[in-house]
């Protein structure tokens, strides 16, 4: 059958249209794992028995498949008689999957802020939320600018695992002209070039900001 | 019989059984492919990382070049074109073969650059000794500088693999009857996804958390100073 390279070229336009949703999931998977993340570190932070308990959780998502998280949410929600759209529960099965890596990277940020702060932060009786806010939460930012960066092209990386949930992203979009056209070679190498194209796109923004952001926060 | 909500309940956990047993039986593709993986993902590793550290200009930037294609591209297009550009190519290989291949080199990708930065972290002393030895650049690579680096740098490719056992996972999406594969079959008799995407998650759990603790306590031996380990 061989390659038809203009039939490669014809399928960029309806590939690339899908690229919104892309960025779209994107997007909004980082704000949720980011979210998530913090949220789960905060809880790890606090100890006791929900300390322990999201330990636990945070080893369990991070030893699982994000697949299996995709599956497991898009089957067991409409169980429950939970019925969301596929874009809803991609974007809820990468920001669960993702936050347990976030919440190290979080954790990883608080650690290396010196002791000291949050014992200033005490003397000045400083509550907790303040001291989180105002004291942790600025410092901790400059700390984990540069692994978030990384999982932000990871993230980006995994949104075409959305298109099993015939999510119309690039690779979903990519999989119809196929279905379509009986012809898979094409639409995919021609998404596969996009897919490489857009992360080193990504990743080379997500440096400069990165830069730019460890300079200002220089003195 | 009077189905009493003690045998309904009894009656539950055998299925679970029999669903965590069934989701298993793909436990051997699962390892199969991991193993393959590795003898793409390891080479290519020491290859390149090795190759990057120590080249310089046009070399250096093809080597890099071909890193950052596998390293960079999303794994799951990547598995998706290997494994129907390959044939349109005149080349046919299994699907475990473009599975190891693609996931096994992705891998690889991620474990090059932990081979390089092991390598540039080490003091110049390290090489400049061996020099001092009279020792040729080689012998010094393989004697001084590469089991320093691959030491400090084994939690790294301890995550390295986690991230190819969980990547396996996507072989169930090119035919091969791996454990998620099983899953999704035995989702098509019986109606019950609770139980058996549990089941999928634990097995996967079972298979990959023992590696991490062990990553866990060689990172404890190997960087006493640094806590936990870092997660890719």
């Amino acid at each position: 059958m061989g390659f038809n390279l203009d039939f490669a070229l014809s399928t960029i336009p309806t590939i690339v249209g899908a690229i919104g949703a892309t960025l779209l999931a994107t997007v909004l998977s980082c704000l949720g794992a980011s979210a998530l993340g913090f949220s789960l570190e905060m809880i790890r932070r606090g100890g006791g028995a929900p300390g322990l308990a999201v330990r636990f959780l945070i080893d369990f998502i991070r030893s699982t498949p994000v697949l299996a998280w995709l599956y497991f949410l898009y089957f067991v929600m409409p169980f429950y008689g939970i019925r969301l759209g596929a874009m809803t529960v991609g974007v809820m099965g990468l920001s669960l999957y993702y936050s347990g890596y976030l919440a190290e990277v979080f954790k990883a940020g608080i650690d290396a802020i010196p002791k000291g702060q949050q014992e200033a932060a005490r003397a000045l009786s400083l509550s907790r939320r303040d001291t989180v806010v105002f004291v942790i939460a600025p410092q901790m930012l400059r700390n984990v600018a540069a692994p978030l960066g990384n999982y932000v092209v990871s993230i980006l990386k995994a949104t075409p695992y959305l298109a099993i949930l015939a999510v119309p992203e690039m690779l979903g979009r990519a999989f119809d002209i196929a279905s379509e056209t009986y012809r898979y070679a094409e639409p995919l190498t021609v998404a596969g070039i996009l897919f490489l194209a857009l992360a080193l796109i990504v990743a080379y923004g997500v440096k400069r900001i990165e830069q730019r952001l460890l300079a200002s926060g220089r003195r | 019989m009077v189905a009493t909500p003690f045998s309904k309940k009894w009656w539950h956990l055998v299925s679970m059984l029999e669903i965590w047993l069934g989701i298993l039986q793909g436990l051997g593709i699962t390892l199969e492919v991991t193993a393959y993986g590795l003898v793409f993902a390891i080479p290519f590793a020491l290859v390149f990382g090795v190759a990057q550290f120590l080249t310089t200009g046009m070399t250096r930037f093809l080597v890099t070049a071909v890193i950052e294609f596998w390293r960079s591209s999303a794994v799951v297009v990547l598995l998706f074109v290997f494994y129907y550009v390959l044939p349109v190519m005149g080349v046919t290989l299994s699907a475990l073969t473009v599975s190891a291949l693609v996931l096994g080199l992705n891998t690889g990708g991620y474990a090059s650059q932990a081979v390089r930065a092991g390598l540039q972290s080490l003091p110049a002393g390290q090489r400049e000794a061996g020099m001092a030895l009279g020792l040729s650049r080689p012998a010094i690579l393989l004697l001084i500088e590469l089991p320093q680096a691959l030491v400090t740098m084994s939690p790294t490719f301890i995550n390295n693999l986690i991230q190819l056992v969980k990547a396996t996972s996507l072989v169930s999406l090119v035919t091969l009857t791996d454990m998620t594969f099983r899953a999704k079959e035995i989702a098509q008799t019986q109606y019950d996804p609770v139980a058996i995407y549990s089941a999928l998650l634990l097995a996967f759990f079972v298979v990959c958390y023992p590696i991490a603790l062990a990553g866990r306590w060689l990172e404890a031996r190997v960087n006493p100073e640094r806590g936990t380990p870092r997660g890719i």
